[in-house]
Order: structure tokens, then sequence, then C-alpha cells
């Protein structure tokens, strides 16, 4: 991925307003369990990681671990949990949780060598499940690649940023 | 509760279902079973170079774990023994010192008292707090196998290796698959609302849960093993501390290509055939066994399988190593690590972390339905029906406590083995639990800081 320039589009910018309507579309998606459209949305280049993220001391340590992730997806990997979503014994989501994908923060960088777009924006993912134990919730940030195409955008890369070391939530057999 | 009435329960194959959430239960546990228990904390290669540390906990008590500048490792109660501030707040790290952010007492990461401001000020030197020779509180007992680093809250734990006893043989197929060591990655964290003995019991001999609560992955033909008839050719075996499943390798498979069937590459059969002993080769060699799930007594798991990682049908194997972290009497942490031969190749290292990925730890779609289950039961566990219920664990057994099946004479390993579904391993598990609960806390005396040791 090329660094982003320091400066984001403009709200005004025609590609910013793209980039933000295509975060909230794939919200809606997975706030509905369209798994199907949601993966017509990715590139088959997909690259989906979400790093582990420890406690670390200021300055001196890194506190995103290089070498774990609690997602390191592709193409395949992906295609595989959305179809175990769609068989009949995919026990942890039926019933279903109810899921509010909360995304704000959108940020829109040009990229000064090709036309795709790299945009950084943060999620909070309201996740409640049954009707006794407390809803859990996932807050991220994401910096993504998104490759202009004939049929609009599409993800080609996406970095999660976890906003805990422990997460309190039973798994994830949720996307963010 | 009488904790007496619980056990004898618990070892006729009953289990009163509250167990599973109950805060009386939760506390015995904390004082018989986890303060004098050998419990897993972490492997040497999360702590490679030297002066690097993690943090890890047993129960409440958090752990320092440093390996200091000569390249000895030491586990210490992460406390300063001036104030009881954590002298270490990060999680992991490299540190010659650990400075309390509180009065500034400082420890070199060996433990050892080395800065105590204003000593002679503030306390008129030795003659008012002896400094010389103290050290943050060790771990009561530490041992390491295979570079797993165990420690014990006990000062009287029984010697390690004659407690681990025959299940080091098993121990070796998941730690010990190359000359060169292992390498642990993660581990990853989180919590669920579950108790800490369901995760325990499931790995350390649930095959029946597998074709049925798993189904989906072999639906999606992530994975072709775990189908009802397959799972119960697969020997169910129990020895020292711990038990396992596995699953029957095609006949006449011997060691290579059986180890070759679960998609082993040449080059790791050739590290794995370096480490073992012939009696652990022929564990897949000639009685056709491949180990699958585990458990250590109480709260370490280990699993091995094999899913297919991408489309043109490629099948790797992958080990993880889990902690099931008690929180309280309905909450787990779940610590999962990606386990691999240290020297493997890189394509092999990266096809196994996928393999890892797919199944098991905070995204597996093995992991995600056992989880659900867990909480499920955990919730339950808490009604006053529950108080009366007692749950079958007899699987396997007769109503005289015959087992229906005699033990399987073809398998090679140590231990007690019994072919098809059962219960065994955990009743075995129970026992040994059983066994801790009945027996009060171990005393110990308080150990104070600064003061003249009495001699």
């Amino acid at each position: 991925m090329s660094a982003p320039a320091a400066i984001p589009l403009p709200y005004s910018d025609e590609r910013h307003q793209r980039a933000s309507q295509f975060l909230v579309e794939e919200a809606h998606l997975l706030d509905t369990s369209q798994f199907e459209a949601w993966l017509g949305l990715l590139d088959a280049s997909i690259h989906y990681q979400m790093p582990v993220r420890v406690t670390a001391v200021k300055a001196t340590e890194e506190s995103t671990v290089q070498t774990m992730d609690h997602f390191a997806e592709d193409w395949y990997s992906l295609r595989k949990r959305v179809e175990r979503f769609q068989t009949a014994h995919a026990w942890t989501e039926d019933p279903q949780s109810r899921l509010r994908h909360h995304v704000s923060n959108v940020r829109t960088f040009a990229d000064d060598d090709s036309d795709q777009l790299i945009v950084e924006s943060a999620v909070l993912l309201y996740r409640s499940r049954g009707d006794r134990n407390a809803p859990s919730m996932l807050s991220a940030g994401r910096r993504d690649t998104l490759l202009p195409t004939a049929a609009g955008l599409r993800l080609a890369r996406r970095i999660i940023e976890i906003d805990e070391s422990v997460l309190r939530t039973q798994n994830l057999a949720i996307f963010l | 509760m009488n904790i007496d009435d619980v056990t004898t329960a618990a070892r006729n194959g009953l289990i009163p279902a509250y167990l599973y959430n109950d805060a009386e239960v939760f506390e015995i546990e904390k004082d018989r079973v986890f303060s004098r228990s050998w419990m897993f904390i972490a492997h040497e290669s999360e702590i490679p170079d030297p002066n690097d540390y993690v943090v890890r906990n047993i129960v409440d008590d958090s752990l320092l774990v440093t390996r200091d500048s000569g390249g000895e490792i030491h586990v210490m109660f992460n406390m300063c023994v001036h104030r009881g501030m954590q002298v270490c707040r990060a999680e992991r790290g490299t540190a010659t010192t650990f400075r309390c952010p509180y009065h500034a007492w400082t420890y070199k990461n060996d433990g050892t008292l080395a800065g105590l401001p204003f000593h002679l000020d503030a306390y008129g030197g030795e003659d008012g707090f002896v400094k010389d020779g103290q050290a943050l509180l060790a771990a009561p007992a530490v041992a390491i196998r295979n570079g797993l680093i165990f420690a014990s809250l006990d000062p009287d734990a029984v010697d390690f290796d004659s407690w681990l006893g025959d299940f080091g043989f098993y121990l070796d197929f998941y730690t010990k698959q190359s000359p060169a060591g292992m390498e642990f990655r993660g581990p990853q964290r989180w919590r669920a609302d579950t108790n800490w003995k369901i995760g325990a019991e499931n790995f350390i001999g649930d095959s029946y849960h597998t074709p049925h609560t798993h189904a989906s992955v072999v639906e999606i033909k992530l994975f072709g093993e775990p189908k009802p008839n397959k799972r119960k050719e697969g020997v169910l075996w129990h020895a020292g501390p711990g038990g396992g499943t596995t699953y029957k390798l095609p006949d006449g498979s011997g060691f290579r290509s059986g180890l070759g069937y679960v998609g082993y590459p040449d080059e790791m059969i050739d590290k794995m055939a370096d480490v073992w002993t012939p009696e652990q080769q022929a564990l897949a060699g000639e009685a056709g066994f491949m180990p699958s799930a585990a458990t250590l007594f109480p709260n370490l798991s280990f699993v091995h399988n094999w899913p297919q990682v991408d489309d043109s049908g490629q099948i790797t194997p992958f080990i993880s190593l889990r902690l099931w972290q008690p929180v309280g009497p309905g909450e787990t942490e779940i610590l999962s690590w990606f386990v691999v031969a240290a020297d493997a190749p890189e394509a092999y290292k990266e096809a196994s972390y996928k393999a890892y990925m797919l199944c098991f730890g905070s995204s597996g779609m093995f992991e995600q339905d056992d989880v659900e289950n867990w909480v499920s039961i955990t919730t339950t566990a808490k009604g006053s029906m529950a108080r009366r219920l007692l749950l079958n664990n007899r699987m396997g057994l007769t109503h005289d406590g015959d087992p229906i099946v005699s033990q399987y004479e073809g398998f090679t390993g140590p231990g007690t083995a019994y072919q098809g579904y059962g219960e065994h391993n955990q009743r075995h598990w129970f026992s040994m639990w059983s066994d801790l609960v009945e027996q009060p806390a171990p005393e110990l005396a308080p150990i104070a800081f600064g003061v003249p040791q009495e001699s």
C-alpha cells in the first residue's frame, strides 16, 4: 500500500463521497446478513487482516503483534466463512446476533500513483445475542484500499486495528 | 453445598449441573485447584531473547515471566513488595529493569531489588529495611518441558516430571516436532461467558460432539474428517494428568504416509522422525492413530487438525495450544496460540497458520460453534433447577460400571485407551478435579519483606 497523502480529500470531493457511501452500503449488507452481496464488494485479491493488539510500553514497543492476527483472510477463507453461515448448522449465528455497524470518521486519500483510494474509517459493532447475556461491542479503526472498477468500488485490502487486547465478544463470527 | 457429595456424584459419572456456574464452587477451585496445580503460563519462544518478558495470569495472580540478561527464565509475582503496585503494566516487551511507577522501587529482570530511593534517609539503610538480597516474590515452583513454562503456586507441589508422567509421551506430538523446538505465536485473547471447565472437558475426550457441533465445516468441504462413522473409529486415551482423542488413519498407513495423509510435507516428517521415539512413531505408524484434541489438567488444551486450506484441495495440519483462564464462575478468558516447528519451511508455516485461522482461535470456524455451546451451558447452569440436575457423564459404561467395550489392545501408547465414543476421559478429568477439591487448600506462611529473617 502506498503511503497516503498527508491531507485527506475534502468532503466535497466526489471520490470521498463515493468511498463514504461504499462503507455505509457495506455496513448495511453486513447488518442484514447479505453476505453473498458483501463478497461481491471484494476484489478477488482481497487481503483482510486484523492483527492482535497488546498492551505495550509507550514509545518503546509496538502495540500491534506482527505474527498473530484475529483475521488473516483471503478470498478462499472469506468465501468459506460465508458459505458456512449459509449452512443450516452454523449454530453460533442461529439464532442470529443483532448487529449494527456504526461507521464514522471517514478520511479518504487519493493515491498519487494510481486511481485507487485509501480510506480510513472507524467502526463500532454492537452485537446482541439472545436475551440473557450483555451485548458486546467491538471498536476498531480500518484502513482500506478501494479499487474503482466499471461496476463501482471494490475492496482490495483492509487492515483492522481492533481497540482491545482481550476481545469482549464470544467469537468473531462477524465481519468488521 | 457439601463438596464431598459433589465429588461422590462426579466420580460416579454424574455431574451436578450447577458446577458450571457457581460462586462457591469457583472459590473452592481457586483455593484448591489453581493454587496447587501445575499451570501453563508461557512458552520460551515468546521470550526468545535476553531481557524479553511477558505478563501472564494464574487466575487473579499477575506473573512476570522474564528471560534475564544471562538467558535464564524467571517467574515472579508482579507486585512491588513495598506498596503492592504492579511493577510491569505492559503485557510483553523487552526490559532490563522494572521500575514501580509509585515510589520508583526498581527491580532487575531476575527479580532482584536494585533500587530503593532514599534507602538511608527514609529507612536508616539496612537498619530499617533489609534491601540486600530482596527480590520480587518468586513463583513457588517453576518447570520447563519442551519450552513450555509451567508454574505452581504451591511450594510443596509434586515434582513436575513425576506429575506429568505418561502424558509427556503425548505432549511431544504437539510441542516437539523438530530438534529446533517450536515457535508459539499469539496468543489471541478473548473472553466468553463460559465456565472454564467446559473447554477442558471438551478437548480431553469429546469426540462425540464433533460430527454434529461441527457439521457445517464438513458441509463447506473445509474438512473431510469429522463424520460420525470416522470419528468413532478413533481411540480415546488418558495417561497421567490428561487425555485426548485421535483419528484412525487409513489401514496400513505407516509412519511417513500416515503423517503425509494429514498433510505434513516430507521435510516436516523428517524432523518428527528425528525427535520422536520409536514408540511415539509407532502410534501413527503401527497402531494407526493420529492425535487430535487433548487436555492436560487442569486447563491447558491442545488441538491438531488438518483442513483444506485452498481451492486446490491442499490439506495442511496445524497445532494450537489454548488456556482456559478462569475469570469468574461464568466467565473465561481464552488464550489461543498457533504452534509450529521453529525451523519449518516458510511455505509450510504459512499454510499451517492459515489452517489454524480457519478452524480455531477467536475467529476459527470450529471454535465459533464450540463457544456458543459453552456459553449456553454456563447461562443455564445458574438456574435453581440446575442445582438438582445431575448431568450424565457415564458414556461408555454400563449401569454396573463396566466399560461397554474392553480396552483397545492395538493402541501402542501408554495409559488407558478405548475405541469409539465414551466419556472415559471426562470422568478421568473429574476424578482429578475431585481429588483436589476434597483436600483443604495448602496453608502457606506469610512472607515479610525488609525485616530481618528469623533464623
